[in-house]
């Protein structure tokens, strides 16, 4: 086991490597200078002065050894000063990071709490009027980009209904219920996009589950359907599913950057995309790095919990690499 | 003694039109005839548009739908009917240049993965999981704000990003065609390398690649409407549909219309993509089906 999370941490942590090289290569080679745009983006800026700005934020020295006072810097905990604000990006992405978390987890919980009932209902009369309803939302949901739910949320609750705000962001900690008003819209958004695969997944792992001997006994001995499929045949289904939570989440990530920027949340998907904008790349490419860790680990974590879950994984692995 | 070969009459299924078979059903007769409507009404908008595209008229701004202009009109009083048609133009074509990108790079990939096995598959494939390891958006946004966005740029980025996809797929394919008897016979009778490749894998491989054709173009529809979304798209006056969604959004409050249009548009363009490539694939490929 000990051996398995290793070569999995090793190679997400080389992944995570060749992510950097590829953004850092990708954002230094091509053209579109953050010096011009800094300076105003005027063509006859003065040479010297292009130079100076050039030298400050090291853009003068040579590819590997900027790629390596970057990396330098981020294993020592310097994340990069942002080439406009002049903050230091560690506090620009420590401001970042809590309302993007604060997003993310309430989405996935939702999520899940959305996807679970649903399936289990649908389950219960196969092919009932209930699981046509479920597996037609479903097919919806997953049609629809993340985007335009939210527009149609946002048209329904904050155009039409008035009762929630369009945009906009508290913390918590100022006002708790503001904070939870503002965060409806969006999570709710990023939980229908993730709910309907979780939700597709668990519907036809229980109908696999149902049919399997032990949920016949069950029936067997008399206990009511309803019952048995909730205590004996969603434990096990559940777990294959874990692994499209996972997943789930590392696509939420990529949601994230749309939505938060659609609602104004103040996240680091909005982040990156005005460190775009602006051609920040200190700023982008540090938190582009994060978001891709983050993804990363949530893929290392629904692995390792998987194979700390089912032990019958773990045996066949041992199987297969011996 | 000669054995006399008794003719066996093997039951020969009915092998109806592949157009039928694949329209089979209601929802995918109702996509591909979208599919044709809005195509066609992109390709001939300089025929269909009664109003310019940019013809300003700003008494009339935020017009909503009516027989004058059939979406209603934006905050310039531009027809929106006008700005979706040549707006498609955008889209469509970003997507499908973008489509026909992710194939063959994917495909080529894919192929060259398969076939040569050994450390350049591993190679190729590892390079796969890199690019997959981390939301396409991600690297979208990247590659834009190094490249800058023009038809030209976008259609390659979004291509370059689908291609990974393809190419896991397209390996599949040639390591499943590769097990069989027929390739078996190929390599036997000494066909060279290239045009087993080509020649016999290639077609047979198809139909997966095809339905798979389907569903990249559909995602290419949607990076690209996101990244136009973001602000990232083709610059102004040009206007995809994403674009047009973006400035629709802007204005919410003053026009449901402009932003209920762009949306239903682009949701249509998905839908019609994904069912006919669903459709696609069970038709073609009732194997792998899923």
């Amino acid at each position: 086991m000990i051996n398995f999370i290793l070569r999995r941490l090793g190679i997400s942590v080389l992944l995570l490597a060749i992510v950097s090289v590829i953004v850092f290569v990708v954002l230094r080679v091509l053209p579109g200078d953050p010096t011009i745009t800094l300076l105003g983006g005027a063509q006859g800026t003065d040479p010297a002065q292009v130079a100076q700005v050039r030298h400050q934020l090291g853009l003068d020295r040579s590819l590997p050894a900027q790629y390596w006072q970057w990396v330098d810097g981020l294993l020592h905990g310097h994340l990069g000063i942002s080439y406009f604000s002049q903050t230091s990006v560690n506090s620009l992405v420590a401001q970042r990071i809590g309302p993007t978390l604060e997003l993310a987890l309430v989405a996935i919980v939702a999520a899940v709490l959305i996807a679970v009932p649903l399936a289990v209902l649908a389950a219960l009369r196969p092919g009932g009027p209930a699981d046509r309803v479920v597996a037609f939302f479903t097919t919806v949901t997953m049609a629809v980009p993340p985007f335009l739910v939210a527009i149609i949320l946002v048209v329904l609750f904050a155009v039409r209904l008035r009762l929630l705000p369009s945009r906009g962001y508290v913390p918590f900690a100022t006002d708790p219920g503001g904070n939870v008003q503002m965060l409806i819209l969006p999570a709710l958004t990023l939980a229908l996009a993730a709910a309907a695969p979780i939700l597709r997944f668990l519907r036809a792992s229980l109908a696999d589950v149902a049919e399997s001997g032990y949920l016949l006994t069950a029936e067997g001995k008399g206990l009511p359907w309803g019952r048995a499929l909730v205590t004996h045949a969603l434990p096990n289904a559940l777990l294959p599913t874990l692994t499209v939570v996972g997943m789930t989440i590392g696509q939420l990530l990529g949601g994230v950057v749309v939505i938060e920027y659609i609602f104004g949340w103040p996240g680091l998907g909005s982040l990156i995309v005005n460190s775009v904008l602006k051609r920040d790349y200190a700023v982008l490419q540090t938190s582009v790095l994060f978001a891709a860790g983050a993804f990363l680990l949530c893929a290392l974590a629904v692995d390792v919990l998987y194979g700390v879950i089912d032990p019958r994984l773990r045996v066949r692995r041992k199987v297969a690499s011996s | 003694m000669t054995a006399v070969p008794v003719p066996v009459a093997l039951p020969v299924p009915k092998r109806r039109g592949l157009a039928r078979r694949l329209l089979s059903t209601p929802q995918a007769s109702v996509a591909a005839v979208l599919l044709v409507v809005v195509v066609a009404a992109v390709a001939l908008a300089p025929l269909i548009a009664s109003v310019p595209p940019d013809a300003i008229d700003p008494s009339h701004a935020f017009a909503p739908p009516s027989l004058a202009h059939w979406f209603g009109t934006d905050e310039l009083g531009r027809d929106l009917f006008s700005r979706m048609l040549y707006g498609g133009r955008y889209s469509l074509g970003i997507a499908g240049c973008a489509t026909v990108i992710a194939m063959l790079l994917g495909v080529a990939w894919g192929f060259v993965a398969g076939q040569a096995g050994g450390w350049l598959d591993e190679v190729l494939m590892r390079f796969v999981d890199v690019v997959m390891a981390v939301p396409i958006i991600l690297f979208g946004l990247i590659l834009v704000a190094a490249f800058g966005a023009s038809v030209f740029t976008l259609a390659i980025i979004i291509g370059l990003l689908l291609s990974p996809a393809t190419a896991r797929i397209a390996r599949a394919a040639v390591l499943a065609e590769l097990q069989s008897d027929y390739c078996l016979a190929a390599v036997a009778a000494g066909v060279p390398r290239g045009r087993l490749l080509f020649g016999e894998l290639l077609p047979n491989a198809g139909p997966v690649l095809i339905a798979r054709a389907s569903l990249v173009a559909a995602d290419a529809v949607m990076i690209e409407a996101s990244l136009s979304f973001l602000g990232l798209g083709i610059a102004a006056p040009a206007a995809s549909w994403g674009t047009l969604l973006q400035q629709g959004y802007a204005n919410i409050f003053s026009s449901l219309s402009y932003v209920a249009f762009p949306g239903l548009v682009i949701f249509v363009a998905i839908w019609v993509l994904n069912t006919l490539g669903d459709r696609l694939q069970a038709v073609l490929d009732p194997r792998r089906a899923r």
